[in-house]
């Protein structure tokens, strides 16, 4: 989230598409119900009317698949009728920059495009500069090689009848919804979007994003209150998980993870790469530095550049996603897996397909607080003949957060302290207990070891005390960061080093935890203006409530409206002052030429409405998912030329003439996830015990399906057999020229527990965004018949 | 003290459930997983052991309009009660919070309040002695009389997190909840205020989005007459006259008649 869960009342207008918070994040409609009541309008837009459709003013139903679509449209609409933040966009945004003659974009496809590599040379779409490689730009916005000129280009070809005609929306209700979210465009008004995994699980799930914060920009909504391009996280701690590097391309603090090639083979080589000539992310240095420091510790110095070689390095250019570890297991290619609460036989895409490559692996060791689908999937009753599947497997009894102490991060960024609540069951332990103990064993077994490979783990520092259960404020204390001489805390990343003199395990995270306490354990629910809660937990960066705030702003420094005051220029004091924690040089002043670049992180300062960052263009565009019912509208190209294709096997494509409806997977307020915890618990089991699957009255009348018969879905993947649900919220489509259905169903199910049934996840594609590699849960074709 | 009621504004109600989980959690109720049921509810309607139950309504309005009504369905607790009127045993009575609660050490399980009830609430849970012996007492929400006593909210209360369900001084609740009708009116014309006074109100109110027989529940309840002689004359003077016991056996003949008056439940609950 930009924002956070208390700021959501703020809004005048909220936009939730590709989520279904009602359901999924039950809790932030305590705010958004606050924001109905200060009058504010609450539009749904998803394929099924759920139980957000009905707390909401306006519900549009979109195709699976087609987000793009639907908000190019609204863009286009903003733009026609002038309802944009015409100060905004022209200040604060890239509308201005000049963009060289080497883009074009022609019947779907980008400049620099190569088939071969199914990627683009993105430097084709880079800004036009001076000889001092300063960006040139046109303030007047006419220039036709402005970003602005080439956005309205762009998305001119997104009128409502084509729109509608691929989004199946009812065009009247389009209409409405983009007057309605237009309206906010208006000076001093906020909107803000809330999406989840309905938007990012797309083979353009990241340009989808990229399509909001467009929408965003032009209405003036970033860093305001109120405002917002706002992710709602699928778990209570997935932003803590991908803050801490989660995720195989990056390490901590979302910087780069390096690669095995001639260019990072130096510490300094790789550094150059990664680290931008302007924006606050010239500071790399300073944060890698510290992390190295926090991992190696005195084995860390300037002679061996800070322990970088002992990091292990990427193969260039090759993909470690969830899927590609799959592919790899399928080949064979993969020894060993450890899985922290992690059911892939439920969760993964192609369940069945991933559940069988686990039977290549030499080991595997499962850490859960119930025996899962997946560290089951050896025995009879997952189909499988346990005397035929070599694959050792170990279980670890995992604890529940009631049961252990530490941080969880929300979507809004806050790190939240927890306390033990209850002493854990049985043998079960808590991750960091697990994780303390193996790499102790690890450290002790490679402590006499004279092989250049065991390196790493000698020199990594493990000081978080001699037992088996660790410190944990010591493990906080590093996570801050401290000075190595003195051991002092750090304040913030604005005090770390490039030298080795401060380590900091998570540079966002440097200032959490300084001289006078772990602020994370704040419990202050003071609420000093504008619900922000400063003195409520921490939140990164530096306890900043709303990103970009200086944005919150006019170009004078006053605010936009005083019912919507973030920060301010205080001429007076000759600071930044206000609600919040200033995302701005705090004495920067009107006197200083970047006074007006609100946007700290990138280069230049202005929100990026044209980015060459993803793969797929500097613009979003329309295509259609890797499975889908009708040729793209927009384009002749009809699939996202920047996705990769995995393993075919893995992956086997349906036809719409053999599968002709479009399917969904969603969550439901009463499970979680792969179900592995709730529908071992009678008290969730018990509110939906069954799997089912909702079809639309009218598909149930043409396939002769009753209200609770037992039915068949099958897709290229497989088949399952489920009750049927039909109902009024499920409504065929009219597209271009051919009606179409689509029918949903929640993925929390499987064989394991008191509540099972049968996978969805046995039904979707192999295959993922071309950005974050993402699945295509969301959008996949299949057909059904009754049992 | 002054008088407290529980309100229940469906239209803030986003379906979610907790209500259910915490009642069950604080009353110790047993789970009682259902078959199928074709929608999102998860029992047909509360039972001995399910003391509130979400309903969910697929509702094609006459106006074209869809709406998925939600419910939080338990005892409304009645000011006039008639399962207190119905109740041969006197295990039936009003607490100083207006919560109708239910006497185990006097409820014999009859299921006459069974019958009786003008919401089709009270169910009779089976039980088993040391010996295993089968017996039967009435059971139905108690508002968390037990939480009351302590100065706390019904757990469902607690667990609302939209503040659809809330526990509050009546008067200040039902100048509140006029200002919400007046505001959900826009969007559902046929909204109104459920507190029926037939029965003299209710100590749990609801702020309903349509007709109460969408719902089903009863447009204009009342006590039957029958039920009311019953229990405020025939019983106290029977007593007195032939004893418990025959007044019991007298009791089950009026029940029927009763039954026959009410004419069965009315609608029935309307799920999809």
């Amino acid at each position: 989230m930009t924002n956070h869960w208390n700021d959501l009342q703020h809004a005048n207008v909220l936009m939730i598409i590709g989520a279904n918070p009602a359901e999924n994040h039950p809790i932030s409609f305590r705010w958004i119900t606050k924001a109905k009541e200060n009058g504010g309008k609450l539009i749904s837009v998803d394929p099924r009317y759920t139980r957000t459709s009905q707390m909401a003013d306006m519900y549009g139903q979109l195709r699976s698949g087609t987000d793009i679509a639907f908000i190019g449209g609204m863009i286009n609409y903003v733009l026609e009728n002038e309802l944009y933040h015409k100060e905004y966009v022209a200040n604060y945004t890239n509308a201005a920059y000049l963009v060289t003659d080497t883009y074009s974009f022609e019947d779907g496809m980008f400049s620099g495009y190569d088939e071969g590599k199914r990627s683009y040379d993105k430097t084709k779409w880079a800004f036009k500069t001076d000889e001092d490689g300063k960006v040139l730009t046109d303030p007047t916005l006419k220039d036709p090689n402005c970003v602005f000129q080439l956005m309205k280009k762009h998305f001119s070809r997104y009128d409502v009848d084509t729109v509608v005609g691929v989004t199946g929306t009812d065009k009247k209700m389009y209409l409405d919804i983009c007057k309605t979210y237009g309206s906010t465009g208006e000076v001093g008004k906020a909107g803000t979007i809330l999406y989840a995994m309905g938007t990012t699980q797309h083979t353009v799930g990241t340009q989808n994003i990229r399509s909001y914060a467009i929408l965003q920009l032009l209405l003036g909504n970033i860093g305001i209150q109120g405002g917002g391009v706002n992710a709602l996280r699928g778990e209570s701690n997935v932003q803590g998980s991908t803050d801490f590097g989660l995720l195989y391309n990056n390490v901590t603090g979302y910087m780069k993870t390096p690669e095995a090639t001639e260019v990072d083979s130096t510490y300094q080589g790789f550094l150059d790469r990664i680290t931008p000539k302007a924006g606050y992310w010239v500071n790399t240095p300073k944060f890698y530095t510290s992390m190295l420091k926090s991992f190696y510790g005195d084995n860390a110095t300037k002679e061996n550049e800070f322990g970088y070689h002992y990091i292990p390095k990427l193969s260039a250019g090759k993909n470690y996603s969830f899927m590609r570890l799959f592919d790899a297991m399928y080949r064979g290619e993969l020894e060993g897996l450890l899985l922290f609460g992690s059911n892939p036989a439920v969760g993964g895409p192609n369940a069945r397909q991933e559940k069988e490559s686990l039977s290549n692996l030499k080991w595997m060791v499962a850490v859960d607080l119930f025996e899962t689908e997946t560290s089951s999937f050896w025995q009879k009753e997952a189909g499988a003949d346990p005397a035929s599947i070599q694959t050792e497997v170990i279980f670890l009894p995992a604890c529940a957060s009631f049961e252990k102490e530490g941080s969880v991060t929300n979507s809004g960024r806050w790190m939240q302290y927890r306390w033990q609540a209850i002493k854990p069951k049985g043998e079960s332990k808590a991750d960091l207990e697990i994780v303390h103990m193996l790499a102790r064993k690890l450290k002790d077994y490679y402590k006499n070891s004279s092989n250049p490979a065991d390196l790493p783990m000698k020199a990594m520092t493990w000081d978080y005390g001699e037992h088996d259960h660790p410190d944990i404020d010591l493990v906080c204390r590093e996570i801050n960061g401290y000075d190595m001489k003195t051991k002092k805390q750090v304040k913030g990343f604005g005090d770390l080093k490039d030298d080795g003199s401060t380590c900091s395990g998570n540079w966002i995270y440097c200032g959490f935890y300084p001289e006078e306490g772990n602020l994370s354990k704040r419990r202050d629910s003071t609420n000093e203006g504008m619900s922000n809660f400063l003195n409520w937990s921490y939140a990164w960066p530096a306890n900043r409530r709303i990103l970009y705030n200086r944005a919150s702003a006019d170009l004078n420094g006053k605010a936009w409206s005083k019912d919507r005051v973030g920060i301010e220029w205080n001429a007076l004091e000759g600071k930044w002052m206000g609600h919040d924690v200033p995302d701005f040089v705090v004495t920067k002043g009107p006197d200083d030429p970047t006074f007006k670049d609100p946007f700290i992180m990138i280069a230049g300062g202005k929100g990026a409405i044209y980015s060459t960052g993803l793969n797929e263009g500097p613009l979003p565009e329309h295509y259609e998912p890797f499975e889908n019912p009708m040729l793209n509208s927009f384009s002749s190209v009809q699939f996202n030329p920047a996705v990769q294709f995995g393993e075919k096997e893995m992956n086997p494509q349906g036809d719409v003439s053999k599968y002709p409806i479009v399917a969904t997977t969603y969550r439901l307020s009463e499970h979680w996830q792969s179900g592995a915890m709730t529908r071992s618990l009678p008290g969730l089991a018990e509110l939906v015990p069954h799997m089912f699957v909702e079809i639309s009255e009218e598909l149930a009348k043409e396939k002769g399906i009753k209200n609770k018969d037992k039915i068949f879905v099958s897709s290229a993947r497989g088949e399952i057999e489920a009750y049927a649900m039909v109902t009024k919220r499920f409504k065929p489509y009219k597209l271009k020229d051919k009606t179409v259905h689509q029918i949903g169903m929640p993925w929390h199910f499987g064989y394991k527990g008191i509540a099972i049934g049968a996978t969805a996840n046995h039904l979707t594609p192999h295959i993922g965004d071309a950005n974050s590699s993402i699945p295509e849960y969301k959008a996949f074709l299949c057909d059904v018949r009754r049992a | 003290m002054a008088d407290y009621i529980k309100f229940v504004d469906v239209t803030k109600c986003d379906g979610c459930r907790a209500c259910m989980v915490a009642c069950k959690n604080w009353n110790d109720l047993p789970e009682e997983p259902q078959d199928f049921s074709g929608s999102y509810q998860s029992h047909e309607k509360v039972t001995a052991n399910t003391w509130n139950v979400l309903t969910f309504n697929e509702h094609q309005r006459s106006d074209g309009n869809f709406e998925w009504l939600f419910r939080h369905q338990s005892c409304l607790h009645c000011v006039e009660a008639a399962c207190e009127k119905a109740c041969p045993e006197d295990a039936i009575s009003h607490t100083k919070f207006g919560s109708v609660v239910i006497d185990a050490d006097k409820c014999v399980g009859c299921g006459y309040c069974v019958q009786g009830c003008t919401f089709d609430v009270v169910e009779l849970a089976t039980y088993k002695d040391k010996y295993g012996k089968e017996y039967r007492k009435a059971q139905k929400c108690d508002l968390c009389t037990s939480r009351l006593e302590e100065g706390l909210k019904p757990a469902c209360v607690t667990a609302c997190h939209t503040d659809c369900l809330i526990y509050d001084e009546k008067d200040t609740v039902l100048a509140e909840a006029e200002k919400r009708l007046a505001v959900v009116k826009e969007r559902f014309p046929n909204a109104n205020i459920y507190n029926p006074q037939g029965i003299k109100g209710t100590t749990s109110v609801y702020l309903l989005a349509d007709k109460p027989s969408v719902y089903g529940l009863p447009e204009n309840p009342k006590v039957p007459l029958s039920q009311i002689v019953w229990k405020d004359y025939a019983q106290p003077l029977g007593k007195a006259l032939f004893g418990v016991t025959t007044m019991a056996v007298v009791g089950a003949v009026i029940s029927t008649a009763i039954n026959k008056e009410k004419g069965g439940h009315e609608g029935g609950q309307d799920h999809e």
